[in-house]
């Protein structure tokens, strides 16, 4: 599955994934590697079932390893390819494979459109969950984290009497996220809604104020915790020992069939701890000295060299880590509010 | 006693009685105004009251379209729950006999459609049947999923006990005969607690809106009830739908008769010879399921009085058994002997002992008033110091709960939920100046966080407080939950 | 404690030699006591009837309202039993009144036949448990069998000789709790004691030192203890007290000893407690700021204090007083801050969820500091600490150090004490709807289920009513006493200091 084997086109499939994640930016990342997937199923042509997903394979393959954090895409091309495979693989009376693809090829858009509509649903629950007088926590850079407020402000705004005031976490590195933190504050505040900024180092001190904490996720895995950005499990610690509600705030097609059992089994690599001497960085076999799981992690998922393709993630706010079920009270998708014992379900059930 | 001018003390079997011979619309008002005057309450009356109403609304109805009976169960729903929103089982039983009436006219289409008019099976909202008409499925690529998504439903719902089934054997095997008969027609099972939506992850990919309006994709927020209307038209009344429904709603009533003594089945898995037992105010689930566990063990019980709202009825509780002393109540309500009777010893603690002595006790036993989507519940005032202070002292905390008290609602605010009782119970209204200037405030319900609770015993079984959403998503219809919500 | 030896006591020597003077005096101080007892009229002191009836016969006769009063008492066991065999069992008890009078054994012998009850063993009349509360199943919940050493007193009956007026008065006042709380117990058995010291005089051949204590300040103690068992605070001072005397020289003239005795007293009171009260609740109240809501449970002097004083000094806050069932002792202490002026709600115990929403802080009183840092205070407190602590609000006691204690403990088993249970049977029921006299002979017959009054008579059912309970100190933030504000990991180094002079 290397990369030489060769797309039949010149279809780049992790052009076209970057290009897309800028072009568009409402685009969540799964739903950018799907609309990827499809392109790339569109130039190629693909006539039989096993080519099909082959194909889709290796183009999957591709953008894994390619992309640093391949957590949350993968939650996309996992649903795209368990969606090939439960249609095309059926002993089919109607389900023909022509058709199909060329429902897929053709849908792209709705399904972003479906994307939208369902942060839009999501921010509609806003209301619900923030009452008067509340103080929201959260930690930014979550797009739907962001509707969600801003819709529970409108309503505030038409219902009068519900005040409430945001408390958002940020970090001091100028970032793509950042900005976005940025436009949320500034949409919160231009519609009355104090908002106060704290670096994540504040979290704790200012947590005894907080009424409740709504946090984005990458990816929700499959025992129902969550991927998150850097600093959203220590913030889910603090919120579970203030005694604070913790609501993942997510569509659900970021719900990703990975379990990891501890920060460092996330199949990707980040260096954030990094030794260092006077003499620089500890580094040369380091890695696995320094985060001996992650090795096996990598290796068994991606099925990549180190430190070849895909450069380990090293600057802080690219970041993620793994927040554990416990310390979730719910998530707030489309669909409703989930336990965390919910999600495992949901992900059983797609794949058999 | 507010407004008590009738006759009789206006209760529960005045109200049944009354339902007998008075008008449908009157005997909602009545319903109504017992409820908002909290004439009738505690969850089982409550829900005893609406189910027997609501066979007297379907009763009375003339059926011609489905989509009507159950816009009108709705609307009657609302009016009761309007009358009293925290009496949640209320509302519990109105969405299930929604559910009744869905699964009546869905079962109907199926069997219309895969062309076997089987024997109609008397159903129950416990026996889960698909959620979407079968319609939607004709072309959607999922159907191995569907398989696939049956499998838990199957296995789930129950979760390992066989032992204490469904309330009737009869509802099993509509379960398996529905399955049976239509295989690829169960859909995927529904989780979500909130909103109306489509279950599986992958409705994010499937076909658009093509011919299947019930696959819509979840972003939609009108409840989906146009499939069931418009394929309605299409083959009315072809089996009785009136007697169907009646017939779940008596499944229903049989339910609620006989949670306690299901419930109560289990009582030998969870207290064993000489464990010190506590538990609160008076409820005859958790008096049955002591009983029970009485005949073949001795134990200790160690019971709290919930001290202001309810240590009348749980001295009458420990004293009397379950006799009440009115005598008015005995239709309905059980007699019991107390537990003192059997030969166990009992007890009786004022509440503010309950931290003191938990370092001694094996098992906390609780009874909810409601139990919430999310594995939290609503119980008695001092539920929730009971609830801590075992958890304090890593003490088990075991709630018995029939499934109806399980309401779909997620709580969005707890405090909302609480209701507040008359502060006459708390300092007599003879303190003239006392009441005047002190705020006197005297909540009749605590919120119990999910986390505080190791167990839920239900008429099912047992299970995780993490699984319950699931039981949820089995007895309740996503378009239903809301039962503000205008139907398409 | 000394009342750990079994109920078979032989009677004591001095009972059987009462002279009539003596007893006269008795007669009087318990007349005194007994009308403060009732002042109340809380069901609670009601006396087990062995007990409340001799009391009758000392000077029944004369006062016939107080027999009136004390048949509910005498009802409230025997309501099961048929009224004839009520009357018969009243008439065998008149011998025992005369026998109170002449001297126990005739009293003990009826007692023994009839009732369900346990004498006291350094009582005159100790007697051997009555076979009627063996035969019937026991009421007393095994797990706090060490706490029933007795029955609370409430009578003068069998009381030794030396027990000086004011401490007897004293005494019924404490088991009925009009003084309650362990700071207000200290302070009023240490003036008990300064009266009994001045009417002390040394016999002839021996010293005060060697003589106050151990013959004329045990007894005292003695039926104090008898009463209700007594605080850890008066603990502290006795043992204060104690040592004060037995340093006292031998050839200091008497009355300068007693004068001097008296005078420390005073001085014990004044800087131990009352000047240290106001020390804390200075140093307390500015943790109360402006637009604080103060939590609060039961009646505690010294937060009442703390609180009277931040209200005066204009700081704006509100208070929430959670109150419990059966001494709604809050209820006592909303009243005293609602006539000061300030903002309360009232809250009943099980609403304390509710009340620690709103509470910004949490201030507590304390029976005693225990060494391990936990807090012993009235029974429910820790559960308030549990809630505020859950929702990280501060839980603040504040406490005297002669409140604390070298004692340990882990749970609220070992430290407590019982109280009676008929506290618990609901008082407020019966009292408007039939007045006090009546119900005894009515009662019987109209009451078909069986109400909580017939506990005893129900196999099986026991009723606990503890005092105390133990809050651990991870739920307390801070205690305040007159040494500081401390962590409770320091309350041994000030029970130290303060009460044990190191």
């Amino acid at each position: 599955m290397a990369r030489s084997s060769g797309t039949p086109s010149d279809f780049n499939i992790v052009q076209t994934y970057r290009r897309l994640l800028a072009e568009d930016e409402e685009l969540t990342m799964p739903v950018a590697a799907i609309e990827a997937l499809i392109e790339g199923l569109a130039n190629t042509p693909a006539s039989t079932v096993s080519e099909t997903l082959d194909l889709v394979q290796k183009l999957t393959a591709q953008l894994k390893q390619r992309i640093p954090n391949s957590i949350s895409l993968s939650a996309g091309t996992d649903l795209f390819q368990q969606y090939l495979i439960s249609n095309l693989q059926r002993p089919s009376d109607r389900g023909d494979f022509d058709q199909i693809r060329t429902h897929l090829v053709q849908n792209g858009k709705l399904f972003v459109e479906r994307a939208k509509a369902a942060r839009e649903t999501i921010a509609g629950f806003g209301r619900h969950f923030i009452r008067d007088g509340d103080v929201v926590l959260t930690n930014g850079g979550s797009r739907v984290v962001g509707s969600l407020l801003r819709s529970a402000a409108e309503s505030s705004n038409n219902r009068g009497s519900i005040r409430f005031k945001v408390i958002y976490v940020i970090s001091p590195n100028k970032t793509a996220e950042e900005d976005e933190s940025t436009a949320n504050i500034a949409a919160l505040r231009e519609r009355d809604i104090p908002v106060a900024t704290i670096p994540s180092t504040a979290v704790a001190y200012c947590i005894d104020q907080v009424t409740q904490c709504f946090v984005g996720a990458e990816g929700v895995v499959e025992n129902g915790g969550i991927v998150s950005r850097m600093g959203t499990y220590q913030i889910g610690m603090l919120a579970k020992a203030a005694g604070r509600p913790f609501y993942v705030v997510s569509e659900s097609h970021k719900f990703v069939r990975l379990y990891p059992i501890n920060q460092h089994d996330l199949g990707i690599e980040q260096d954030v701890v990094d030794f260092k001497t006077s003499k620089g960085s500890v580094k040369d076999d380091g890695a696995a000295d320094v985060r001996g799981g992650d090795d096996e992690g990598v290796a068994d998922v991606e099925g990549t060299e180190r430190s070849g393709t895909k450069g380990a993630i090293s600057a802080p706010h690219e970041a993620v880590d793994y927040t554990p079920p416990h310390l979730i009270s719910g998530i707030i998708t489309e669909s409703g509010v989930l336990l965390p014992s919910a999600v495992s379900e949901e992900l059983i059930k797609i794949w058999f | 006693m507010p407004a008590a001018t009738v006759g009789q003390t206006p209760s529960l079997t005045t109200f049944l009685k009354s339902l007998k011979t008075s008008s449908v619309e009157s005997s909602i008002e009545l319903l109504a105004s017992l409820l908002k005057r909290r004439q009738i309450k505690n969850s089982r009356q409550c829900a005893l009251a609406t189910a027997q109403l609501l066979r007297r609304v379907v009763g009375a109805e003339r059926i011609k379209d489905p989509q009507k009976l159950i816009d009108r169960i709705r609307d009657v729903g609302r009016r009761l729950v309007a009358a009293q929103p925290r009496e949640m089982a209320v509302g519990n039983i109105v969405r299930r006999v929604l559910g009744v009436v869905r699964e009546v006219v869905e079962e109907q289409l199926g069997d219309d459609g895969s062309g076997s008019s089987g024997p109609s099976t008397p159903t129950s909202p416990t026996s889960r049947a698909p959620k979407r008409p079968m319609i939607s499925h004709t072309f959607s690529s999922f159907t191995p999923l569907s398989h696939g998504a049956a499998m838990p439903y199957d296995m789930h719902p129950r979760p390992g006990t066989p032992g204490s089934s469904s309330p009737s054997g009869v509802d099993r095997l509509a379960d398996a005969t529905a399955a049976a008969r239509r295989p690829g027609l169960a859909t995927s099972a529904s989780y979500a607690s909130i909103a109306p939506t489509n279950a599986s992850l992958l409705s994010f990919l499937e076909h658009p809106l093509g011919r299947s309006p019930g696959a819509t994709p979840p972003a939609t927020s009108s409840p989906r009830m146009t499939p069931v209307q418009s394929s309605m038209e299409l083959n009315k009344e072809k089996i009785d739908i009136k007697a169907e429904v009646i017939d779940g709603i008596k499944d229903l009533l049989d339910e609620l008769e006989v949670v306690d003594s299901q419930i109560a089945e289990s009582a030998l898995d969870h207290i064993h010879s000489n464990e010190t037992i506590l538990t609160h105010t008076s409820s005859q689930t958790v008096q049955k399921f002591l009983a029970t566990a009485a005949r073949k063990r001795k134990f200790t019980v160690i019971h709290a009085e919930a001290y202001p709202n309810d240590h009348e009825a749980t001295h009458a509780t420990i004293l009397n058994g379950g006799k009440k002393s009115t005598g008015d109540d005995d239709e309905v309500d059980d007699r019991w002997k107390p537990l003192t009777a059997l030969g166990i010893t009992v007890i009786m603690i004022p509440d503010t002992a309950v931290f003191a002595l938990m370092s001694r006790i094996n098992k906390v036993i609780l009874a909810p008033h409601t139990v919430l989507a999310n594995g939290s519940l609503l119980a008695a005032a001092g539920a929730s110091t009971i609830a801590l202070a075992a958890q304090a002292h890593r003490v088990p905390v075991v709630v018995l709960s029939g499934v109806y008290k399980l309401s779909p609602v997620y709580p969005f605010d707890t405090q909302e939920l609480i209701e507040y009782g008359d502060p006459g119970k708390v300092v007599p209204f003879e303190e003239g100046e006392f009441m005047d200037k002190v705020d006197v405030v005297n909540p009749v319900y605590d919120w119990v966080d999910a986390e505080l609770v190791s167990l839920y015993v239900t008429n099912l079984g047992g299970c995780a407080p993490s699984f319950l959403y699931r039981i949820v998503a089995d007895h309740y219809r996503m378009e239903d939950v809301d039962l503000g919500a205008k139907s398409g | 404690m000394s009342e750990t030896t079994p109920d078979h006591d032989p009677p004591r020597v001095n009972e059987q030699k009462l002279t009539p003077a003596e007893l006269k005096k008795r007669a009087k101080a318990e007349k005194q006591a007994r009308r403060a007892a009732q002042k109340d009229q809380k069901p609670e002191e009601e006396g087990p009837p062995p007990a409340a009836e001799p009391a009758n016969g000392i000077n029944g006769e004369s006062k016939t309202p107080q027999k009136n009063s004390s048949a509910p008492q005498q009802q409230q066991q025997q309501q099961q039993k048929p009224k004839a065999e009520k009357q018969q069992k009243a008439q065998q008890q008149k011998p025992g009144k005369q026998g109170a009078q002449e001297a126990e054994p005739h009293h003990k012998r009826t007692g023994s036949q009839q009732m369900p009850l346990r004498r006291r063993p350094s009582q005159s009349g100790a007697q051997p448990k009555a076979p009627v509360k063996t035969k019937k199943d026991n009421k007393q919940v095994e797990l706090f069998s060490h706490l029933y050493t007795q029955p609370r007193r409430h009578t003068i009956e069998g009381v030794s000789k030396d027990v000086h007026p004011a401490v007897l008065a004293l005494g019924f006042q404490i088991s009925s709790y009009e003084i309650c709380g362990s700071s207000a117990r200290c302070v009023a058995m240490l003036l008990a004691f300064k009266e009994a010291i001045q009417e002390y005089t040394t016999p002839v051949g021996t010293s005060l030192a060697r003589h106050l204590t151990s013959h004329y300040l045990s007894p005292q103690i003695d039926f104090l203890k008898s009463c209700r068992p007594i605080s850890e605070s008066m603990g502290n001072a006795i043992r204060w007290l104690k040592k004060l005397i037995v340093e006292i020289d031998p050839s200091t003239p008497e009355q300068e000893a007693k004068d001097e005795l008296c005078e420390r007293i005073d001085t014990f009171i004044r800087e131990r407690i009352t000047v240290t009260d106001q020390a804390i609740a200075a140093s307390a109240c500015q943790q109360i700021k402006n637009g604080s809501v103060v939590l609060t449970y039961a009646k505690s002097s010294i937060v009442e204090k703390t609180i009277l004083e931040a209200h005066a000094k204009g700081t704006q806050f509100r208070v929430i007083v959670v109150d419990s069932r059966p001494l709604l002792e809050g209820k006592r202490q909303a009243t005293t801050l609602m006539h000061a002026g300030l903002e309360v709600e009232y809250v009943p115990f099980s609403g304390i969820p509710h009340a620690v929403k709103h509470a910004t802080v949490v201030l507590l009183g304390a029976h005693s500091m225990l060494s391990n840092g936990c807090l012993q205070s009235r029974i429910g407190t820790a559960a308030v600490a549990m809630h505020a602590t859950k929702r990280d609000i501060p839980v603040i006691v504040c406490c005297e150090s002669v409140k604390f204690s070298g004692k340990v403990a882990l749970d609220s088993i070992v430290l407590n004490e019982v109280a009676p249970a008929e506290e618990l049977l609901l008082p407020s029921k019966p009292t408007p709807s039939r007045p006090a006299p009546k119900d005894s002979s009515e009662d019987e017959a109209e009451a078909k289920p069986k109400t909580l009054e017939d506990w005893k008579d129900i196999p099986h059912l026991q009723l606990l009513n503890l005092m105390y309970d133990v809050t651990p100190a991870e739920y307390v933030r801070m205690v305040i006493c007159e040494y500081g504000s401390l962590p409770p990991s320091s309350v041994p180094v000030v029970h130290r200091l303060a009460n044990e002079g190191m």
